[in-house]
């Protein structure tokens, strides 16, 4: 069953989200003997739109398990028809397998993966239609997705770009902007405690203008993690309606 | 017995009762939703859900050379993709044998339906012609994938729109005038519907996912706007007498007309909405 979403805009005078549409657990499924849990969640953002899945299994492959922590697993992955030209290879080329790996490396940070020793969490994320900012919509969606799925984290993880076109900083960037050749930089927040866990930046930046570009970036990322938190209740609301009745 | 220890007792349970777990009749479709043109950067899209079954999928269109038995057609190329996201039996990695087959009779159908006619995607003859991408993603496996392919294909292609392309007689280069689209000429309209058999007796229609798994045999039967026959696949399993056989292209005539309808129904609403 489709949980319905919430919808916000933020609007600062040099700051712009698009507009994020948000649903939770779109997807049932049924619980095998070994305890797995599944939770796809589908993020909307203008016009980038993504499903994330996040999948626990107990055991893990032997050459990769650890003894004190879970493993996780990210894969990443475009749909052939999400760019203006058709990707030929969708996965295993270089760009995919770094944002996996960066991906794997957000999480990692702010998953609490001590509570699950030898075992191995995995997310997949797919890439319907790509318009800029795709490691943050990744981001977003799979914390959602891990929300959905019960596993403890430590705070929401919030992803945003930010960029510099004509002296301006400007959050969210689009695929225009962002090819456009001013600087770009992807931020993953945790919200509450203002630690940042992911942070890259490409092209040439004069120094002064880096915490600008920081702060606009950061704010955009605490807007979005209410918008978050407000989907995670509204569905936590009603589903409870459900499962009283 | 519960669902989880003894789930072909469950099943059976309700089967003598002539329903089904989730409360549908034996030969009830789940609900079917249909959404086209999401997707922006593809040519065509279209999207469909059959109760928890989603599919999507994007057209992209390319230009190439014709091939050379063939001069004067163009290429269609359908690709069923099932990753991993949508159900833990896929695993990451090349497509498997369920992606390839599913790819394999969607070119089949496309083929013995003459959804399209290759000829209309011939630009000139031997020198240049549109090859059309058609990748078809599953997003959530429950059971009844080839009938979602089937109708998402179709309304992608009903949905998808073409550039005009000309060929500049001097420099003997196509231009492709973006602001001038066509949508494509569709000639058939095929709908597939999928029925299981249950312990060598009991027909059921679209089946979920867990009903497929306990099931002793599959069918698919694809038929047209007309009521002729496109395609009958029948994979083996415990066999069907041909009354039985009857019966199920019956529903499957009906079910023709309940999907056209529904494609018409959203062509028609988008085509208001703009």
């Amino acid at each position: 069953m489709i949980q319905n979403c919430l919808k916000q805009r933020f609007e600062h005078t040099s700051q712009l989200l698009r507009f994020c549409h948000f649903q939770l657990g779109f997807k049932s499924f049924s619980f095998s003997v070994l305890p797995m849990t599944v939770c796809p969640q589908l993020l909307q953002t203008d016009t980038i739109e993504k499903p994330a899945v996040c999948v626990i299994y107990p055991y893990c492959s032997r050459s990769k398990s650890l003894h004190d922590r879970a493993v996780i697993n990210c894969q990443y992955s475009m749909a052939t028809f999400s760019t203006a030209e058709r990707k030929r290879r969708p996965h295993g080329d270089r760009k995919s397998s770094e944002m996996s790996l960066h991906l794997k490396q957000t999480f990692e940070a702010a998953v609490l993966t001590e509570l699950y020793p030898r075992s191995q969490i995995d997310i997949y994320v797919k890439i319907l239609q790509a318009d800029g900012g795709n490691y943050s919509a990744c981001v977003n969606a799979a914390t959602l997705a891990l929300v959905d799925a019960g596993i403890p984290m430590r705070d929401y993880v919030c992803a945003c770009t930010a960029g510099f076109v004509e002296d301006t900083p400007l959050a969210d960037l689009c695929h225009a902007e962002e090819s456009g050749g001013g600087t770009s930089l992807a931020l993953a927040l945790l919200p509450r405690s203002g630690n940042i866990a992911l942070l890259q930046m490409d092209a040439r930046l004069h120094q002064d203008h880096l915490d600008a570009l920081i702060e606009a970036a950061m704010t955009a990322c605490k807007g979005l993690s209410k918008v978050l938190d407000g989907v995670v209740r509204q569905h936590l609301e009603e589903v409870s309606v459900l499962t009283r009745d | 017995m519960t669902s989880t220890a003894e789930p072909l007792e469950y099943h059976r349970s309700f089967l003598k009762e002539n329903c089904r777990p989730d409360g549908r009749e034996l030969g009830e479709f789940r609900p079917t939703t249909l959404n086209i043109s999401s997707i922006s950067t593809a040519d065509g899209s279209a999207l469909v859900k059959i109760g928890n079954t989603t599919v999507i999928c994007g057209i992209k269109a390319e230009l190439t050379m014709p091939p050379s038995d063939a001069p004067n057609k163009g290429y269609i190329v359908p690709n069923v993709d099932l990753p991993p996201l949508c159900s833990s039996r896929f695993r990451p990695g090349p497509p498997g044998e369920q992606a390839q087959a599913a790819s394999q009779f969607i070119a089949d159908v496309i083929e013995s339906s003459d959804l399209i006619n290759r000829e209309e995607l011939c630009i000139e003859k031997s020198k240049l012609c549109w090859v059309l991408y058609c990748d078809i993603m599953c997003l959530d496996y429950d059971g009844n994938l080839l009938d979602a392919c089937i109708i998402v294909l179709l309304a992608a292609l009903k949905n998808a729109r073409l550039p005009e392309v000309t060929i500049n007689k001097e420099t003997d280069l196509a231009e492709v005038d973006i602001q001038k689209k066509r949508h494509l000429k569709i000639n058939r309209h095929p709908v597939g519907s999928s029925f299981v058999i249950f312990d060598d007796s009991i027909i059921i229609v679209d089946p979920t996912a867990e009903e497929e798994s306990l099931s002793t045999a599959l069918l698919t039967v694809v038929t047209d706007e007309e009521d002729r026959l496109c395609a009958v696949h029948k994979p083996g399993g415990t066999s069907l007498s041909g009354e039985k056989l009857q019966h199920c292209i019956n529903r499957a005539i009906t079910r023709n007309k309940e999907i056209s309808k529904l494609v018409d129904k959203v062509i028609e609403s988008m085509k208001m909405a703009k």
